[in-house]
């Protein structure tokens, strides 16, 4: 169990380093490099070619990439020219709104998924699983936008019952004291994610189903709620914790898209504003970031893991 | 839309229990009268639901490719007399903000989110197929250094990477194609590399070296063609992936410039006018986008049903 | 005798894909309180699907669509399921197949035994546990106080089955079912669970269903005996008459393809053709088309299943003589003298253990194969046989240059193969050929039987496409496929008929030496019988040597002409087939002996207790001295200080490394 531990602990620190390594090479892939990442893009040629000495990217590529890497362990993301404020606070400021998005819609939707994949399972192939799978099947491909607006025009404007803007607020107890406004946000980002959970729940217990425990489980008396309560269910939720770790980035994307639908002031939003500034330094600080966040995120949904099975537990 | 979802799809049997003798051996003596295609593409047929995803996807080749020579629109100059119209017999499906005939453009956009989604879809499957064989082949330390950097890209959020892709240049079809590619090989990648690692152990390939063949014998004439299955199943879900990123990058504002269009640009510039009430803005391009990629989907879910080595064997 | 359960007339149908299979039709038997019935019969018989219906666990499709399951005063096949699931657990329990995926990965044996009794008895948490301790203690589990909250995957198979049956048993039920519960066991653990369940059903007082397919086991622990076919009975009586004077010639015919029943010079008795499709069978008698006795009778009309102490459905049944006719004859494979065409030398395999932390430091080897020297002369067939670990595959592999021994050398033709370069070796390869245990792995599945057979002769480049595709045709013939088989796939062919297509690929380059590594293993005794027959029919055409690895000592004193016996990675015995089998020296080749069930009760009886007690220690630290000395019942001291050398028994080269042996050394 220490050694797995320690394995993919290092496995993890690997990864962390290589999305640096990626990053670093977006920046310098810019034209003009990470000069005009700084300066920004009505910058001169003259300005770009003082700054580059100034800030040493004259130098060769491994020592600046030791030079930003050391300045990234401390927390220097950059500095945005367009908003006047360094990367981190920036970050600072809108990462609780992202995550209170991200964290309700998530929990939300597991707590749907599971059991609508558990009926799925039970009754597969029959009349509720067919209409469960068509409507994952419809949540799955519709984008996000066109998912959010349809939500807007039914629940705002023909049944004026929810407001079709978030709440606007940079301090989180103002956003947290109109929930009304976050449920059509929070329920955009579900949708997608229940769509594909109750998927791959149905089809892990379809799978656990077939296991000859559970028929061990029968021939023991077991009725058929015993039987997915006590024995499908928890085998069944153990691939989720993976799952869940490997949905991380679809999960952010999402919340890009739906913070800018909402218009949602979280780091999403932050990153869009970027992206149509060209406002590097905020794109790249906010990639290193989820990144980071996606990398410990796998790394817990291991070790859930490896406490729920206790297969790798003990191995 | 990021592919990382889609392995579960691929991975497992959805169609459950067999572990049953009598029942292998009755199918098995019926299986022997029939050769493999026709059984694949009978299983393949017999899903209603593949039946239903093939027809939408070949209505819309038609509506996009055959359609314009039967509907002639003009979608290069735009009409300022004509804009927003609400459907007429003129124009069936109305006309947008600068006047196009939105069914003509429908048809003409249709192509290029086509286009981009399937080859955007072949390449990554193709590169990652190759990434993936081989890293499972090699094994050992080549093995890990090319899924680490596989890990590393998968950490990034597909869209933010691709945000940033296309704002350095400002895309047309053929970069987006190249962009969401560099983006979703990710996903073949793995799976391959799975099954490249359960295929060198298996007693055919082993029997390969025991026969004296070298290992490119084992690649070419056992391993490949046994992830075929894989690959093929997984390229549907490729290309709905495809037109999902294409739309999603239409509404961050990454589309293609006009003239060109696609259902994404279509549909979120619509968006600008939901309060308006223009919905055929918005409604026809969406309910396209979401047919096109259930279409994709059902294939992919049927393709994995007939492709199915346990099922096969029924 | 008081009936526990009786069936009448039962009927079970699956639906599939297209069209309904008829696994169970028209079944009925009885079994009394204290009795154990043998249900026996090949794969796909129906005799898995005859005790799921007295379950009533079928597999999805499945339904009872006729007939009567009695149990004392309720028809189970007319039971709601809310009735049935107060009689699974309580009063009936079942035993399943394999061990390993019975139970519950994620829940502690304890609370899985505990299950049973929470479910049924109006009982406080800690009162289950306490019984579920009773249990496994009962079932011989040891130190089960300590192993209640250890998960199924710390225990070995045969230990995961005590914990399968106390799990049957926790209630006490009036009626055990045990489906082949000790098929996927090695033979030595069988017994132990074999006589398991005797004891407990004395004990308790239970009626026993056993299923397998497995004469010897139910000539050793069952009461009665009811045969099935195709879905149906086609003979039933005590097992001690059916045994000494058998009815049906189904019966008659799986008696003589067990090897252990033949003389070395007799081919074996092999049933021809396949067993028919249960979703159309065919009219009348469904043995019919493979009977030997058979009459346009049998095939129009169904015979019934008649008579009083010994019930058969049969026109022409057998008389009370018993076989009809011998076994045809066969030449046992000759071995020319001189010097060996295989010599192996010290041969020592270690794999080593790594930890699994950043450093990967190694931390011991697990000693697979440890010093192990012998010769096989060409045209002799040397079986090698042991338990699963014993290392009898790793030397198989080795001995095809499937892998690189730590250290000894291995000699073939006077050539060392050891060390070679691959490069080397391909050349060298054409001559020692590998046959593999799983037909349905070892074939590639999108290839074409004319591809797989051609490959090996494309590889070697061994003639024009022309003459290629003419060697293959003849294989084919050889192994008794028609040419037909040419354009299909392995799926479309059964299992015997896959193993075939192996042992023909195997042959594509005229190999010198076969080795076979459990070639016949995953086959019914009738196709085991055809690919023996087949074996020995090829090895006398064309010289060939094998070397025949296998668990299953009845199979190699057939087909072997020297036997060598391996006990964790040592070759512990070695000497002429018929010697080792009759007069054994080493303790475990004794035990092992004497752990075969053989399909004769009275020989059976006599074996009583014998066998080999406690469980295969692990590899990675073997017992020091001799290895077999922990499981020994003549171990002394000795045994674990020394490692015991190789001595000989006698003048034909018998020999065995043991301290103790059963008989003093030359």
């Amino acid at each position: 169990m220490t050694r797995f531990i320690l394995r993919r602990l290092l496995q993890s620190l690997v990864v962390v380093l290589l999305v640096t390594v990626i990053v670093f090479i977006l920046l310098h892939l810019l034209p003009g490099g990470p000069a005009r990442a700084q300066l920004g893009p009505k910058a001169t040629a003259m300005a770009i070619a003082n700054f580059n000495h100034q800030q040493g990217y004259d130098r060769p590529l491994l020592v600046q990439y030791w030079r930003w890497l050391t300045e990234l362990a401390t927390g220097n993301l950059g500095f945005s020219v367009s908003l006047n404020q360094s990367v981190l606070s920036l970050i600072g400021e809108r990462l609780p709104k992202t995550l209170v998005l991200t964290v309700l819609s998530t929990l939300f939707a597991l707590v749907v998924a599971i059991p609508l994949g558990v009926v799925q399972a039970v009754r597969r192939n029959r009349a509720a699983d067919y209409m469960i799978t068509f409507w994952a099947f419809v949540f799955y491909a519709t984008p996000p936008f066109f998912l959010g607006v349809v939500l807007i025009v039914v629940f705002s404007v023909y049944l004026p019952i929810l407001p079709a803007e978030a709440p606007q607020s940079s301090s989180l107890r103002v956003i947290l004291s109109q929930p009304a406004g976050l449920i059509l946000p929070v329920l955009t980002l579900a949708l997608l994610t229940i769509a594909q959970f109750s998927r791959y729940m149905r089809s892990s217990v379809i799978e656990n189903l077939a296991e000859d425990y559970v028929r061990t489980a029968r021939s023991k008396g077991a009725g058929e709620s015993v039987v997915l309560v006590r024995h499908v269910l928890r085998n069944s939720l153990i691939p989720i914790a993976t799952l869940l770790g490997l949905s991380l980035p679809a999960i952010f994307s999402g919340a890009l898209i739906t913070e800018a639908v909402f218009n949602f002031p979280g780091m999403g939003q932050l990153f869009w504003t970027a992206a149509q500034t060209q406002d590097y330094p905020i794109m790249l600080g906010i990639t290193v970031l989820v990144g980071l966040a996606t990398v410990i995120g796998s790394l817990l949904a291991d070790l859930a893991y490896a406490v729920l099975d206790p297969r790798v537990r003990f191995a | 839309m990021s592919t990382e979802a889609h392995s579960e799809r691929v991975s497992r049997n959805m169609d459950g229990p067999d572990a049953d003798a009598e029942r292998n051996r009755a199918a098995n003596a019926e299986a022997h009268k029939r050769s493999r295609l026709v059984r694949t593409l009978s299983t393949f047929l017999e899903n209603r639901l593949a039946v239903v995803g093939v027809g939408i996807v070949g209505f819309f080749l038609l509506f996009c490719y055959v359609g314009p020579s039967v509907y002639h629109t003009d979608q290069i100059h735009i009409e300022l007399s004509e804009t927003t119209l609400a459907p007429s017999l003129a124009h069936p499906l109305g006309t947008n903000e600068v006047g196009y005939d939105q069914l003509g453009r429908l048809m003409v956009g249709g192509q290029s989110s086509l286009e981009v989604g399937i080859a955007a879809a072949l390449l990554a499957t193709a590169f990652g197929t190759l990434w993936g064989a081989v890293a499972g082949y090699a094994g050992g330390v080549i093995d890990a250094a090319m899924m680490r950097i596989v890990d590393a890209l998968l950490a990034m959020p597909a869209l933010f990477l691709l945000l940033f892709l296309s704002s350095i240049a400002r895309p047309n079809s053929g970069l987006l194609i190249l962009v969401i590619s560099l983006i979703s090989w990710l996903g073949p990648a793995r799976l391959v590399r799975g099954q490249a690692l359960t295929l060198r152990t298996r007693d055919y390939v082993r029997s390969v070296r025991l026969m004296g063949g070298g290992p490119m014998r084992a690649v070419l004439r056992h391993i490949a063609p046994n992830s075929i299955g894989t690959v093929v199943v997984n390229a549907p879900f490729q290309v709905a992936d495809a037109i999902l990123t294409v739309a999603a990058l239409s509404f961050l504002g990454l589309g293609v410039p006009p003239p060109a269009a696609n259902w994404g640009d279509m549909l979120s510039n619509g968006i600008n006018y939901v309060y308006d009430g223009y919905w055929w803005l918005i409604y026809p391009p969406g309910l396209a986008i979401v047919l096109v990629v259930v279409a994709f989907n059902l294939i992919g879910d049927a393709l994995r049903d007939s492709f199915d080595v346990r099922l096969r064997r029924r | 005798m008081t009936p526990v359960v009786s069936i009448e007339d039962l009927h079970t149908d699956i639906a599939l894909r297209r069209g309904v299979a008829h696994p169970v039709s028209g079944v009925s038997f009885t079994v009394n309180k204290g009795e154990t019935l043998g249900v026996v019969g090949e794969s796909g018989c129906g005799k898995t699907m005859t005790v799921l219906s007295i379950m009533r666990l079928l597999p999805p499709g499945g339904h009872i669509s006729r007939g009567h399951i009695r149990f004392s005063d309720t028809d189970l096949a007319a039971l709601e399921e809310d009735g049935m699931r107060a009689v699974r657990g309580t009063r009936v329990g079942m035993i399943f197949q394999d061990p390993m995926t019975s139970l519950n990965p994620c829940m502690t044996i304890g609370d899985q035994v505990a299950e049973t009794v929470l479910l049924h008895r109006k009982v406080t948490r800690a009162q289950a546990r306490q019984r579920a301790e009773e249990v496994l203690e009962l079932v011989g589990l040891p130190r089960a106080r300590e192993r209640l909250d250890s998960y199924p995957h710390l225990l070995s198979g045969g230990m995961r089955q005590r914990v399968v049956i106390a799990m049957a048993l926790a209630c006490e039920p009036e009626l055990l079912i045990a489906d082949e519960p000790t098929t996927a066991l090695d033979v030595t653990i069988q017994k132990q669970i074999l006589r398991l369940i005797d004891e407990l059903r004395a004990r308790l007082g239970m009626a026993v269903i056993l299923v397998t397919h497995d004469l010897g086991v139910v000539a050793g622990h069952t009461d009665r005996v009811a045969v099935m076919y195709a879905g149906k009975i086609v003979e039933t009586s005590s097992t001690r008459e059916l045994f000494a004077n058998p009815r049906h010639p189904y019966t008659e015919a799986l008696f003589r393809a067990l090897p252990e029943n033949v003389e070395r010079d007799r081919a074996l008795y092999a049933i021809p053709g396949l067993p028919p499709d249960l979703s159309n069978p065919p009219p009348g008698c469904r043995f019919a088309p493979r009977c030997g006795y058979a009459t346009p009778e049998c095939r129009a009309e169904e015979p019934k299943l008649t008579g009083d102490r010994h019930p058969f459905a049969c026109f022409h049944p057998l008389g009370k003589a018993g076989q009809t006719a011998a076994n045809p004859p066969a030449q046992p494979p000759r071995a020319q003298q001189g010097a060996p065409l295989l010599e192996v030398r010290n041969l020592v395999r270690e794999f080593p253990v790594n930890s699994n932390g950043v450093l990967r430091r190694r931390i011991g080897t697990v000693s697979a194969v440890s010093d192990v020297s012998f010769g096989v002369r060409a045209g002799e067939t040397f079986g090698l046989v042991g338990e699963s670990g014993c290392g009898k595959s790793t030397v198989g592999r080795l001995l095809v240059a499937d892998d690189a021994p730590t250290s000894g050398s291995i000699t073939f033709a006077g050539t060392q193969i050891t060390g070679q370069p691959q490069r080397a070796l391909r050349e060298l390869r054409r001559d020692f050929q590998l046959m593999f245990q799983d037909p349905y792995a070892s074939l590639d599945p999108r290839m074409r039987v004319r591809s797989i057979l051609r490959e090996p002769l494309a590889i070697q480049r061994r003639g024009s496409a022309a003459e290629q595709e003419r060697a293959v045709a003849t294989l084919l013939d050889e192994v008794g496929l028609p040419r037909a088989a040419l354009e299909k796939y392995p799926h479309e062919f059964s299992g015997g008929q896959r193993q075939r297509i192996g042992l023909a690929r195997a042959l594509a380059l005229r190999p010198k030496l076969i080795v076979a590594d459990e070639p016949v293993s995953a086959l019914d005794v009738s196709v085991q019988a055809q690919i023996l027959n087949l074996m020995r029919a090829l090895q006398r055409e064309y010289d060939l040597t094998y070397v025949f690895i296998s668990h299953d000592l009845s199979v190699v004193r057939y087909i072997a002409t020297t036997i060598g016996v391996m006990y964790l990675g040592k070759l512990v015995e070695i000497g002429p087939a018929e010697q080792v089998h009759a007069t054994p020296v080493h303790p475990y080749t004794r035990g092992l002996i004497d752990s075969i069930p053989l399909a004769d009760p009275e020989r059976e009886q006599r074996k009583g207790q014998a066998g080999v007690r406690g469980e295969l220690p692990s590899a990675f630290n073997p017992p020091s001295g001799c290895r077999f000395r922990t499981r020994c019942r003549l171990a002394t001291e000795i045994c674990a200080e020394e490692a015991p050398a190789m001595r000989r028994f006698s003048e034909q080269g018998q020999q065995a490394a043991c301290h103790h042996p059963l008989r003093a050394a030359l």
